[in-house]
C-alpha cells in the first residue's frame, strides 16, 4: 500500500500578539491509502489545525506534508486549490452546502470545475445521491434537508470526483446519534467501495469505535496511533 | 471557461436574489441614482441646446462676416463692399447653407410719445428667412415682402413701450455715411415676439435697399450672417473665409458669443461632474451593500476554496453579482428617465422665473433632450466606475484565509 | 366737340390753379409764420418759465439768429444756469455747460428728450423749418375777428417724413402770427399744444409775445416762453455761431 499523507516534524504556532500558541508540536505521521482514520482528542488538542494543515488550508510554522507525493507546506493558492479539486474532498460540521444551490448542484459544482460534460455530471450525481440515500431530494435547497441529509450531501460531494484523500471535521458533531451512526456507515462503505481514504476528526466515541485506526492527540502531540478491528 | 461562466452567473443572479430586501433597496438606489443622472443631464442638454438655438437664432447665425473695427464700433462707417469678387467666391463654399447680408447700425426710434435707442437691420427677407428668428416670430402683420420694403418690424414689446402698435408710423434717426442725421418715417408692418426681452425692444428691422436708402449707401453692407449644414465645421470654415478674405473680420458663434459659448460648455462639462457626484452617492451604496453580504458570506467562500476554487473564481463570484446588480439598476434607470422625459412633453415653463433666466440667455420653456452621447456616458459613468468599485468587496471576498473562513460561525 | 373739350380743359386747369392756389397758401402761410418770427437775422431776449406742480423755474437768455439753419442761446439767469448755451447749425446742435467747460454735440438719439428741462424737445427747437416741406398742408377754415382773417390749417406729415404726429393743427392770423400749434397722434388724439397768450407790438411788427407749451395729459405742466425784446435784421457777426464762441461767449 502506498502512502498517501505524510507529515514529517510539522510544528504550529499561532501568535496572538505577545503569546504563542503551539497547537501542533513535531507531529510526524504516515497514513496508508484506503485507511479510516479516526483523529481525537479532546478541544484545543489540535485536530482541526492538522486537518487543515493537510489539505491545504491552512500551512505549518515548520516541517513538511506531503499528500500523494506533493510538498503541500511549499504550494501557492493556486496549486493548492488545484489540489483541492482533484484530489481532496472535504466534509464539516456544518455549513457544508452552497446555500442557494439545490443538492444535485451542490454535488454536481465540483464535477463542472472539473470540465466533466453535462450528461455525465447528472448521470453521476443522481447516482451518487441515490448511494448515500438521499433519492427525490436531488432539487432541494439546503434549508430543505434535514442536518442528517445536508451531511449526507456533503458526503457525497466529497467523493463524487474519487479524491484519494477526503477529510472530514467533526461530521457528526451536529447530528442524533442515529443519523451519526447512519453517517459513519455511510462514509465507510464509501471507503471501502471506492478505495478512498478518509481522516476524521471527532471527539464522538462512536466514530472512534468505527474508524480502522485511531490517533490520539494531546496538546498539540500525537500520544496513540493504533489500528483496531 | 463556458461551463465555469454559466456557474458563475447562476450563483450571482441567485445570490442577488437571497436577500431580496437588500437587493431592492440597494436597486432603488441605482435606479433612481440612473434617473437622475439622465433626467437632468436631459434638462441641461435641453437648455444647452436652447442657448445654442437662441444664440444663432438670434442674428448671430454660425459665423458672422464684417469689416475690421465693426465689432468695436457697430456703425455705418464699418461697411463693406457686398459684391466684392473674392468674397463673392469664397462664400461660394458647399458647406454653406445659408448667407444672409445685413446692414446694421444704432438707431433711435421715436412715436408720438416716447422715444428709445436701439439697432436696426436692413435686411433681404428672402435670404433671412430661416436663418434668424424673425420671420417665424411675428405675431401680427407680415413679414417684409422684399428688400425695397418700406415697413417696418418691431418688437411686441417695444411697440408697447412706446405707445404705439401695427400700421401706425414711427420715426427712426440715425447717421448716414457722412455722419449727418438722417431720419425718416417708417409705417410698422409687423409686430414680432421673442423670449428674449432684450431682443425685442433692442431690434427693428426693414427693408436692405429702404435701410441703404436712408443711409446714403448702395451696394455695401455691415454684417453677413452665413448657417452651416454642420455646426460641427464651424472653425474650419471660418478659418477658410479668415484666410480668403484677410480684410475682413470673421468669426464663429462662439467667438461672437462667449457668454453662450461658455454656458454651452459649462453644460457640457457640468454632465460629467454630475453624473460622478452622483455616483460617489450611488458608489458608496453599492460598495457598503456587497461589503455586508460578502462578510454575511464569509463561511461560504471558505467552502467555496476548500472545495478547489481559486480565488479568481470567488472574486468574478462577487463581481458578476455587483455587476448584474447595475445593469438591472442601469436598465430600470434609463426606462424611467426616458418616460420622465416623456412626460415632460415640449419642456417645463420657467418663466416663474424668466428675469433670472434670461440673464443666463434661456428662454421660458426649457425642453428636456436626451440625446444619445448623454446617455452614453452616463451609463458609462456607472457600469465602468460601477465594475472598478465593485472589485473592491470582491477581491475582498477572495482574500479570506480558507481556515479563518471556515472556522467562522 | 372741340368746343365742349377746349371748355372742360379750360375748367381743369383753372381748378388745378385754384386748389394750387389755396395749397400754396396755406404752405406759404406757415412759412411766412416762421420767418416772420425768426426774419432774416434777429438779436432777441426773453425768458423761460418751467412749472410743475410743486416747483417753478424761470430763466432769462439771448438768442441771436439767421435765417432759418443757424442760431445761438444763451442762458443769462439765474446764477447756476447762466453761461449754458445752444448752438444750432443746420441739423446739429451743440450745448456747453461751463461748469464742466465741455462742449457736447447733441446726439440723435437725444433729439426726442427735452430742451433744457422744458416740455420743448429739441427737436421742436432744431427742427422747426422741417414743418414746411414734410406735410401736406390744407386750409380747415378761414374766419374773420376784429378785423384780421384768421386761418386753421391742418398739416399731415409724409408717410416717409421724419415726423411722429399724426397731424399738426395750426391756427395763423394773416399778419402771421401764429395762435396755437397742436400736436395729435396717429389716433387724432391731442398730444400737447402750443398757445398764443399774449400778442403785442413790437420792433414794427405784431408778435407773439407769450406762448405756452403744454402736454394735454398734465394738466399742471406747462413750458412758458416770453419775448421781451427783440431786434430784427440786426447787425450779427459770422462769427457768432461758431462752436469757438459757444465755448468762450463774446456776445
Amino acid at each position: 500500500m502506498s502512502t498517501v499523507v505524510s507529515c514529517k516534524h510539522v510544528n504550529k504556532i499561532y501568535r496572538q500578539g505577545l503569546i504563542e500558541v503551539r497547537a501542533l508540536t513535531d507531529i510526524n505521521l504516515d497514513i496508508e491509502a484506503g485507511d479510516f482514520i479516526c483523529l481525537s482528542g479532546p478541544s484545543g488538542s489540535g485536530k482541526s489545525t492538522l486537518l487543515n494543515m493537510i489539505g491545504g488550508l491552512d500551512s505549518p510554522t515548520s516541517g513538511e506534508i506531503i499528500v500523494d507525493g506533493q510538498r503541500v507546506d511549499q504550494m501557492n493558492k493556486s496549486a493548492l486549490a488545484e489540489l483541492r479539486l482533484h484530489k481532496i474532498g472535504f466534509v464539516f460540521q456544518a455549513y457544508n452546502l452552497i446555500p442557494v444551490l439545490t443538492a444535485r448542484e451542490n454535488v454536481e459544482m465540483v464535477m463542472q470545475m472539473q470540465g466533466d460534460s453535462k450528461d455525465y455530471r447528472k448521470q453521476h450525481s443522481l447516482a451518487i445521491l441515490r448511494e448515500v440515500g438521499l433519492e427525490g431530494m436531488e432539487d432541494r435547497k439546503p434549508s430543505e434537508l434535514s442536518g442528517g441529509q445536508q451531511q449526507r450531501v456533503a458526503v457525497a460531494r466529497a467523493i463524487v470526483d474519487k479524491p484519494c484523500l477526503v477529510l472530514a471535521d467533526e461530521p457528526t458533531a451536529n447530528l442524533d446519534s442515529v443519523n451519526a451512526d447512519n453517517l459513519l456507515k455511510l462514509m465507510r462503505d464509501m471507503a471501502e467501495q471506492h478505495e478512498m481514504t478518509f481522516i476524521i476528526s471527532t471527539h464522538d466515541p462512536l466514530v472512534m469505535q468505527r474508524a480502522k485506526r485511531l490517533i490520539k492527540l494531546h496538546d498539540g502531540q500525537i500520544v496513540e496511533n493504533n489500528k483496531q478491528n | 471557461m463556458n461551463y465555469m461562466g454559466s456557474l458563475l452567473f447562476s450563483l450571482a443572479w441567485r445570490n442577488l436574489w437571497r436577500n431580496r430586501r437588500r437587493t431592492l433597496v440597494i436597486l432603488f438606489a441605482i435606479v433612481l441614482g440612473v434617473w437622475a443622472m439622465i433626467f437632468t443631464a436631459a434638462f441641461m442638454r435641453g437648455m444647452s441646446q436652447q442657448v445654442l438655438e437662441d444664440t444663432i437664432n438670434n442674428l448671430t447665425g454660425h459665423i458672422q462676416i464684417h469689416a475690421s473695427q465693426y465689432l468695436d464700433d457697430p456703425v455705418i462707417d464699418h461697411r463693406f463692399q457686398l459684391l466684392d469678387e473674392a468674397l463673392f467666391e469664397s462664400l461660394n463654399n458647399p458647406q454653406i447653407k445659408q448667407i444672409s447680408s445685413r446692414l446694421r447700425v444704432p438707431a433711435v426710434i421715436a412715436s408720438e410719445r416716447e422715444s428709445t435707442g436701439l439697432i436696426m437691420v436692413g435686411i433681404d427677407p428672402e435670404n433671412e428667412s430661416g436663418i434668424s428668428f424673425l420671420e417665424d416670430s411675428i405675431v401680427e402683420g407680415r413679414y417684409l415682402t422684399d428688400p425695397g420694403d418700406s415697413g417696418i418690424i418691431i418688437g411686441r414689446k417695444l411697440a408697447e413701450r412706446l405707445e404705439t402698435r401695427l400700421g401706425k408710423r414711427i420715426v427712426l434717426m440715425s447717421q448716414d455715411k457722412d455722419n449727418k442725421i438722417t431720419d425718416r418715417g417708417f409705417r410698422i408692418v409687423g409686430l414680432f415676439d421673442t423670449q428674449l426681452e432684450a431682443l425685442e425692444k433692442g431690434f427693428v428691422f426693414t427693408g436692405l435697399e429702404t435701410s441703404e436708402e436712408l443711409l446714403g449707401i448702395k451696394g455695401e453692407v455691415s454684417e453677413i450672417s452665413i448657417l452651416l449644414y454642420d455646426i460641427n465645421q464651424v472653425d474650419v470654415i471660418a478659418a477658410e473665409l479668415q484666410q480668403q478674405n484677410p480684410q475682413l473680420d470673421v468669426k464663429t458663434w462662439s467667438q461672437l458669443e462667449p457668454v453662450s459659448k461658455l454656458i454651452v460648455d459649462l453644460y457640457e462639462n457640468f454632465h460629467l461632474i454630475w453624473h460622478l457626484i452622483v455616483f460617489l452617492a450611488m458608489g458608496f451604496g453599492i460598495v457598503n451593500t456587497l461589503l455586508m453580504s460578502v462578510f454575511e458570506r464569509t463561511r461560504e467562500f471558505g467552502l467555496f476554496q476548500s472545495l478547489g476554487l481559486k480565488p479568481g473564481f470567488i472574486m468574478g463570484q462577487v463581481w458578476v453579482e455587483s455587476v448584474l446588480l447595475l445593469s438591472i439598476g442601469l436598465l430600470a434607470g434609463n426606462l424611467f428617465a426616458w418616460l420622465s422625459v416623456l412626460a415632460t412633453g415640449e419642456g417645463i415653463d420657467v418663466s416663474a422665473f424668466a428675469q433670472g433666466m434670461e440673464l443666463a440667455h434661456l428662454s421660458n420653456i426649457i425642453p428636456f433632450v436626451i440625446i444619445s452621447k448623454d446617455l452614453i456616458l452616463a451609463n458609462s459613468v456607472v457600469i465602468i466606475l460601477g465594475m472598478l468599485t465593485s472589485l473592491y468587496p470582491a477581491w475582498h471576498a477572495s482574500r479570506l484565509v480558507p481556515a479563518d473562513a471556515i472556522t467562522r460561525v | 366737340m372741340h368746343k365742349l373739350q377746349f371748355m372742360l380743359i379750360k375748367l381743369f386747369v383753372l381748378c388745378l390753379l385754384s386748389t394750387q392756389a389755396i395749397a400754396a397758401d396755406a404752405r406759404q402761410l406757415i412759412k411766412d409764420a416762421i420767418d416772420h418770427f425768426r426774419g432774416l437775422s434777429s438779436y432777441s431776449e426773453a425768458s423761460m418759465i418751467i412749472h410743475r406742480p410743486d416747483w417753478q423755474r424761470s430763466m432769462d437768455m439771448k438768442i441771436w439768429t439767421r435765417g432759418l439753419d443757424k442760431s445761438l442761446v444763451r442762458i443769462t439767469a439765474p446764477k447756476k444756469d447762466m453761461g449754458n448755451g445752444s448752438l444750432l447749425l443746420g441739423d446739429d446742435m451743440w450745448s456747453y455747460t461751463p461748469k464742466i467747460n465741455k462742449v457736447i454735440k447733441i446726439p440723435s438719439s437725444m433729439s426726442h428728450q427735452s430742451w433744457m428741462g422744458s416740455d420743448f424737445s429739441n427737436n421742436d427747437v432744431a427742427r422747426a423749418d422741417d414743418l414746411i416741406d414734410n406735410y401736406t398742408h390744407t386750409i380747415l377754415e378761414q374766419r374773420e375777428e376784429k378785423g384780421i382773417t384768421i386761418y386753421v390749417i391742418e398739416s399731415v406729415p409724409h408717410d416717409d417724413a421724419p415726423v411722429v404726429w399724426g397731424k399738426e393743427i395750426l391756427t395763423v392770423r394773416d399778419d402771421h402770427v401764429l395762435l396755437e400749434h397742436k400736436f395729435y397722434d396717429q389716433d387724432g388724439i391731442l398730444v400737447k399744444q402750443l398757445v398764443t397768450r399774449e400778442i403785442k407790438f413790437i420792433s414794427g411788427r405784431n408778435l407773439a409775445t407769450i406762448e405756452r407749451m403744454q402736454k394735454v395729459d398734465a394738466d399742471d405742466e406747462w413750458t412758458e416762453f416770453r419775448l421781451h425784446h427783440i431786434q430784427f435784421d440786426a447787425d450779427i457777426s459770422n462769427t457768432t455761431f461758431t462752436l469757438s464762441n459757444l465755448r468762450n461767449p463774446r456776445f
